[in-house]
């Protein structure tokens, strides 16, 4: 007997059935965390690809302080619409989880004095100010090294902390869209550039919907800390990182740069088709669009016996011919005639019956458009607790994706607690960490440095 | 010399003194074994790659699928370009796994191995007797991540998923596009690298711990999911409003300004959100009246305050030229910048200067000019060694140095088919028509 809901359709349920008890969403809180112990300082201001960083250490398990000035990061004020759940923003409730919010003033010498404490006791420093900014502060990786050789200072800019474009362009603030636009990836996102049924105002770079220049950044920097920790482990060296989300991005840019090596020539904005495999690609049916996969030839021709379209076969009959970008739209609207008829469920379910007949000329692979409510309806994401509602005494009920670390089976990451107002935790850790009596903590109150 | 430069000189000559090649890497001493094809698996092992762990690829008979897709079906010296992007500084063996004696072997090489990837059907492994519960009895410290659409359980586990579909089913077209417009992919195979980085977080997570207690672990990633989590706050807000997130175009609906506008010759972005920013904006633009009540961010936010402000600043960045905008950005100190694209990425004196794009000469292929991967790092920067190679390149190599098989026992599998190199008549397996039977092939190895 198996399953359904452990099983799906894997080859091996047996395995799948191992693989759940090594994973069970029930048994994080009972198992340790990988990075307990590891304390991380994260100073970024108004920008999320170093608060995204912080998340993934944070969920790991190690302390991060995130340090904000006294009137709060301004990328809590970061929200749709301006939205805002008391002091806070939509999006950085999302990455406040399981991190001590404290508040210092660094513009004050008794505020750096603080900083400088702060580090001595961390192992990871995360910044995302304008380079040279905590150096003129006196707290740059130069000196802070001289203290703590140990530390791992990771600053995330968009232009880096050091080349011609730094020195040009450092007196500009960070932000996605600049860290998208300058990420290559952008300039081959958006409306097909040579399909004619596309109105002109539409052709021209696309972001991604979200933050993607910010997470990829973010993602980037907590891969280049934990490469840093393993080292620093092997030889007690800690190291400067250098991250640039743009060039996060352009790293992911698929063969765009690789085929302009070779062929010294630049390849359209391709919309939703894709020059290396195709049809790969989405199209519009009755309630809304379906992904289809069918770029080999066998799968090729399975489409177009669906569609009982052998003339598409036949002019079209090998990638040559369908990576051509000239036949690309062409082949995209053939395709549309036939999927605008039905709705997505019938094409699936069309799709499914084909790929199961004995005389199918190929596998062809369909799959959905989900919104993000329909996703949220989802078992398959119910089962595998992909998000969670946290009851938050501050900011009430609250729904927020789940860490993915979450199914390591020894040390998986986990949500441990929402976001903290602005300072909230300055007793704990100045009190913890710093080892500060009451009565000092209310003087630094006072005087404005917390 | 202003402030700013002499830091960032600073910072270069921190950089200049550390990475010559042969230095040191991170990541030295840390062998994967990959079992993967397409771009997801091998795009974790990749990045560790270039940061200096040993990657031994394992392959089948056809070879890792992306051998046959390429640009325009476009080969070059009988390389697929699609192959490439995602095979670094690795070594390439031919052995399919669910051979039974190849099996025996692969636990050999688990026995020395630290991380085993795999990104086949879930379950897959299992069949062949190579799941985490068999590798562990040969090598408890190991750690194995297995990557798919939906992971090894649930309701979808098992389920087929490609980069478009992990995009789709994640929710990223849904909120990507053109307000009233359809929904629009990534112009690249996002939902493969994001998630491929992701993974190599979780190895190492795993490997940071195993630095303190000496245990591996299994770990199991779900490609979808992770779209799910990189989507900031569309969750936050469909849960507090009961509302899909909508798609904006370029415009950013939580930071205002934040849009791609239209220039004289061109496109260019800006963005400008702390009241400095914007009264920088402002004065850049000759309309110091708009800050009186926008001067606080949450004030531009509103649906209608925000249409209101992109439209002015559209007005006047139409009249300019790209440069212009970006100038002012620097005397104001707002953020603009064009929109880089790959030939202006590959030329950029910035990307080269900083080891981003890197230049190499590969011993099979030659002159290589490739983006690495970030952070840079001053002890132990990312490095591109050598490109992909054909399939079962590094056989001899492999066995001999990790095995210490003997020159006879290799030509023995040969023989009897359990390890085998490319086929002459699949081009895209081969080496370039001119090889010279020798250049690349490691410890003098060749065949024969």
């Amino acid at each position: 007997m198996t399953d359904r809901r452990i099983a799906g359709v894997t080859v091996d349920p047996e395995y799948a059935r191992w693989a759940f008890e090594q994973t069970r969403p029930q048994d994080v809180r009972k198992k340790p965390e990988a990075l307990d112990g590891l304390v991380v300082l994260d100073m970024s201001y108004g920008n999320f690809a170093g608060l995204f960083a912080s998340s993934w250490l944070a969920e790991a398990g190690a302390k991060v302080i995130r340090i904000e000035p006294p009137q709060g990061d301004i990328a809590r004020k970061m929200s749709p619409y301006g939205i805002m759940v008391k002091d806070t923003g939509l999006a950085y409730l999302a990455e406040g989880r399981n991190k001590f919010h404290i508040t210092l003033n660094i513009k004050s010498e008794k505020g750096r004095d603080l900083l400088r404490r702060l580090v001595e006791k961390a192992d990871v420093l995360i910044e995302t100010f304008r380079p040279g900014y905590l150096q003129e502060l006196g707290m740059g990786y130069g000196q802070l090294s001289e203290t703590n050789p140990r530390l791992i200072y990771c600053a995330i800019y968009t232009y880096g902390q050091y080349g011609v474009e730094a020195e040009l362009h450092g007196s500009q603030p960070g932000y996605d869209i600049i860290d998208q636009a300058r990420g290559v990836i952008m300039s081959v996102t958006g409306e097909p550039e040579l399909d004619p049924e596309v109105p002109s105002e539409y052709k021209k770079p696309l972001k991604h919907g979200n933050w993607m220049g910010w997470y990829a950044g973010g993602a980037w920097a907590a891969f280049g800390i934990n490469v840093a920790l393993l080292f620093r482990n092997r030889t007690g060296r800690g190291q400067f990182l250098d991250c640039s989300p743009p060039e996060g991005l352009m790293c992911m840019s698929n063969y765009i740069m690789q085929y302009y090596h070779i062929k010294k020539e630049m390849m359209p904005r391709a919309g939703n088709y894709d020059y290396a495999v195709f049809p790969y690609t989405y199209e519009r049916c009755k309630d809304g669009y379906v992904f289809i996969g069918a770029y080999a030839d066998p799968s090729w021709q399975g489409l177009c016996e669906i569609m009982d379209r052998p003339d598409l076969a036949e002019t079209f009959p090998t990638p040559k011919e369908r990576l051509t970008p000239a036949n690309q739209p062409t082949i995209q609207h053939e395709i549309e005639k036939f999927t605008v008829r039905f709705t997505s469920d019938e094409l699936l379910n069309m799709v499914d019956e084909y790929n199961a007949r004995p005389d199918r000329k190929g596998v062809v692979v369909m799959g959905r458009l989900e919104s993000p409510r329909e996703i949220l309806q989802r078992e398959h994401w119910k089962e595998r607790d992909t998000f969670i509602r946290v009851q938050d005494p501050y900011y009430g009920e609250t729904l927020i994706q789940n860490s993915t670390l979450k199914s390591m089976s020894r040390t998986p990451g986990r949500v441990k607690w929402l976001c903290h107002p602005v300072g909230a935790d300055n007793e704990t850790v100045y009190r913890e960490i710093l080892g500060l009596r009451t009565t000092e903590l209310r003087k630094l109150e006072r005087d404005k440095v917390v | 010399m202003n402030g700013v430069n002499s830091y960032t000189h600073w910072v270069k000559s921190m950089f200049d003194n550390k990475s010559h090649p042969g230095e040191l890497e991170a990541l030295e001493g840390v062998r994967v074994l990959e079992v993967c094809a397409l771009v997801l698996g091998p795009s974790a092992c990749d990045y560790m790659a270039e940061f200096g762990a040993e990657v031994i690829k394992f392959e089948g008979q056809k070879g890792d699928n992306m051998r046959f897709v390429t640009p325009y079906d476009y080969f070059w010296k009988n390389m697929s370009i699609g192959l490439q992007i995602q095979n670094h500084n690795k070594y390439w063996v031919g052995m399919h796994l669910g051979n039974p004696e190849a099996k025996e072997i692969f636990l050999e090489f688990v026995r020395k191995a630290d991380v085993v990837v795999d990104n086949l059907r879930p379950g897959r492994m299992a069949q062949w007797g190579l799941s985490y519960r068999e590798l562990k009895e040969v090598n408890p410290g190991l750690v194995q991540l297995h990557v798919s659409g939906y992971g090894s359980w649930g309701p979808w586990s098992g389920r087929t998923s490609y980069d478009a579909i992990a995009q789709s089913m994640g929710g990223l077209p849904a909120i990507t596009g053109f307000e009233k417009r359809g929904p629009i992919k990534s112009g690249v195979w996002i939902a493969d690298w994001i998630t491929g980085l992701a993974c190599a977080i979780a190895i190492l997570t795993a490997l940071n711990y195993r630095e303190k207690t000496g245990e591996g672990q299994f770990i199991d990633y779900q490609q979808a999911e992770n779209v799910i989590r990189w989507l900031d706050w569309t969750w936050v807000y469909a849960g507090l409003t009961g509302k899909d997130r909508p798609k904006a175009g370029n415009r950013d609906l939580a930071i205002c300004p934040s849009d791609l506008f239209d220039c004289k010759d061109g496109w260019v972005a800006i963005a400008a959100f702390t009241e400095e920013e914007f009264a920088g904006l402002c004065r850049a633009m000759g309309r110091e009246d708009l800050l009186e009540k926008y001067r606080d961010p949450l004030m531009r936010l509103p649906d209608e305050e925000a249409r209101y402000l992109l439209n002015i600043i559209c007005q006047w960045t139409k009249s300019r030229r790209v440069e212009d905008v970006e100038r002012a950005a620097d005397e104001y100190g707002f953020a603009a910048s064009r929109v880089i694209d790959a030939e202006a990425a590959y030329h950029s004196t910035h990307y080269r200067q900083r080891g981003a794009v890197q230049e190499y000469d590969d011993d099979v292929y030659g002159h290589m000019v490739e983006h690495a991967y970030p952070p840079r790092m001053n002890l132990t920067p990312s490095r591109i060694k050598w490109a992909c190679r054909p399939l079962g390149f590094d056989n001899e190599y492999v066995f001999k140095k990790v095995l210490g098989y003997s020159t006879e026992a290799i030509r023995e599998l040969e023989k009897k088919g359990v390890i085998f190199r490319w086929n002459p008549s699949i081009p895209c397996q081969n080496p370039p028509p001119d090889w010279d039977g020798k250049k690349g092939l490691r410890n003098g190895g060749g065949q024969g």
